[in-house]
């Protein structure tokens, strides 16, 4: 699967939970590279990334994707019971490839042959964290939406991670990054989306 | 990857942590086998035997199996957001209604099967039609997860769902309980076109709630 040329976009896009607008008249371009949606706890980013994967109603406004992105979420995303080796397999599988790579992306990620078989609950929180970002490897899709990637990371691990979004920025894929730290990717960014309390206050 | 591709992933997935994690399925066996050990003691040997005592406490134990082994399925999916990580994917949410029941209907006819077996040695049940017993159980056992797969669904983001589900459940089984059970007797008993009749009923009860589920579970996991 070759990564192309690709994008997003939120039309005056409202979210709402409970009665509480999460999201309020939301209006974004996402071009391909790297774009940064920042804001404090609270703001809308993991909501913003959500309705960007399609994973909230929208009360109004619209959503235009380019295509069906991968999206990382603040929590692992793997089943526990099963290994990361099976979890990966299982997410590459489903959009119809080959278990071919999985291997390849765990040690990359510098998940032991060992534990690359363990359940994944058996591992660390920065080991799953890890084994979930590994996705980035084996789903190279043209769109991949990331949730606070950097929770439970050690620093070389932060860096792996500095060095994978680099990368797919190069290759022309849409990165959306949703962080509240971490200016060191600012270097990296084509854009930065400020949010505060659901709107759009930078861009 | 087709659609039936795609729940034949989400099902193999859900048994494989089954097979790991066995939990559900143990404390479903233990249930059945408990219930069936309890029935001669309380209602007597005879009354125990009746074609229709054995087979509706032996549903009733497979409606209550059905409903524990969803509600381990889906707080597996919840521990770390698996769910959303799988109704992120392209047709997933269309291929987590059918994986489920697939999962869970395996789940059940082991379950039943085990229950069955005890009930038939322990309770020296006469089986007049063996053949047509099984067909009903078959049907019984697709039948049941349908109905409680989307109920956990819509029930999946309230705090109380360990307690409703069953209260939401349950009603909507009667119809699935009352045949199955008169089924089974009826093939205890050796009424073959008995036995046949209600067997058809739980196959359509199995197609209207399979639809119903495909239909509605896509939109209400959102």
């Amino acid at each position: 699967m070759r990564p192309v040329q690709a994008s997003a976009s939120l039309r005056d896009v409202t979210v709402v939970f409970d009665d509480r607008p999460v999201l309020r008249d939301v209006t974004i371009d996402f071009a391909p590279g790297l774009t940064l949606i920042r804001g404090p706890n609270g703001a809308g980013k993991t909501t913003l990334l959500r309705a960007i994967a399609g994973l909230v109603p929208l009360a109004r406004g619209a959503r235009a994707i380019a295509a069906d992105p991968l999206f990382i979420g603040q929590r692992t995303m793997l089943l526990r019971a099963l290994s990361a080796r099976e979890n990966l397999t299982f997410y590459r599988r489903f959009r119809g490839l080959s278990a071919d790579g999985v291997e390849a992306a765990l040690a990359a990620w510098g998940i032991s042959a060992r534990d690359r078989d363990r359940p994944v609950e058996q591992l660390s929180a920065g080991e799953r964290r890890r084994a979930s970002l590994a996705r980035i490897r084996t789903e190279p899709l043209a769109i991949m939406l990331l949730d606070e990637p950097f929770t439970e990371l050690d620093d070389a691990a932060s860096s792996e991670l500095r060095t994978a979004i680099g990368a797919a920025r190069d290759e022309g894929r849409t990165v959306i990054v949703a962080t509240h730290a971490h200016p060191e990717l600012d270097a990296l960014a084509g854009a930065t989306v400020g949010l505060r309390e659901g709107r759009v206050i930078v861009e | 990857m087709t659609g039936l591709g795609r729940i034949g992933l989400v099902a193999v997935r859900e048994l494989r942590a089954e097979r790991r994690e066995p939990d559900g399925i143990v404390a479903a066996v233990t249930f059945i086998a408990v219930l069936v050990l309890l029935e001669s003691l309380v209602v007597g040997p005879v009354v125990a035997r009746d074609a229709d005592i054995a087979p509706a406490l032996f549903w009733i134990a497979l409606a209550f199996a059905t409903i524990l082994a969803t509600m381990r399925s889906f707080d597996r999916e919840l521990e770390d957001d698996a769910l959303e990580g799988l109704v992120a994917l392209p047709g997933g949410r269309d291929a987590l209604f059918g994986g489920k029941v697939v999962a869970i209907a395996v789940v059940l006819a082991i379950v039943a099967l085990v229950g069955g077996l005890l009930s038939l040695v322990l309770l020296d049940l006469p089986l007049a039609l063996p053949l047509h017993l099984v067909v009903v159980v078959v049907l019984g056992v697709v039948a049941l997860p349908p109905v409680v797969v989307v109920d956990v669904v819509l029930a999946l983001r309230l705090r109380a769902r360990a307690a409703l589900v069953p209260i939401l459940a349950l009603p909507v089984l009667v119809p699935q309980l009352v045949a199955a059970s008169r089924g089974a007797s009826a093939a205890i008993a050796g009424d073959a076109v008995g036995a046949l009749s209600w067997a058809g009923l739980l196959f359509a009860f199995a197609v209207v709630y399979g639809v119903i589920g495909l239909t509605i579970v896509p939109a209400a996991i959102e």
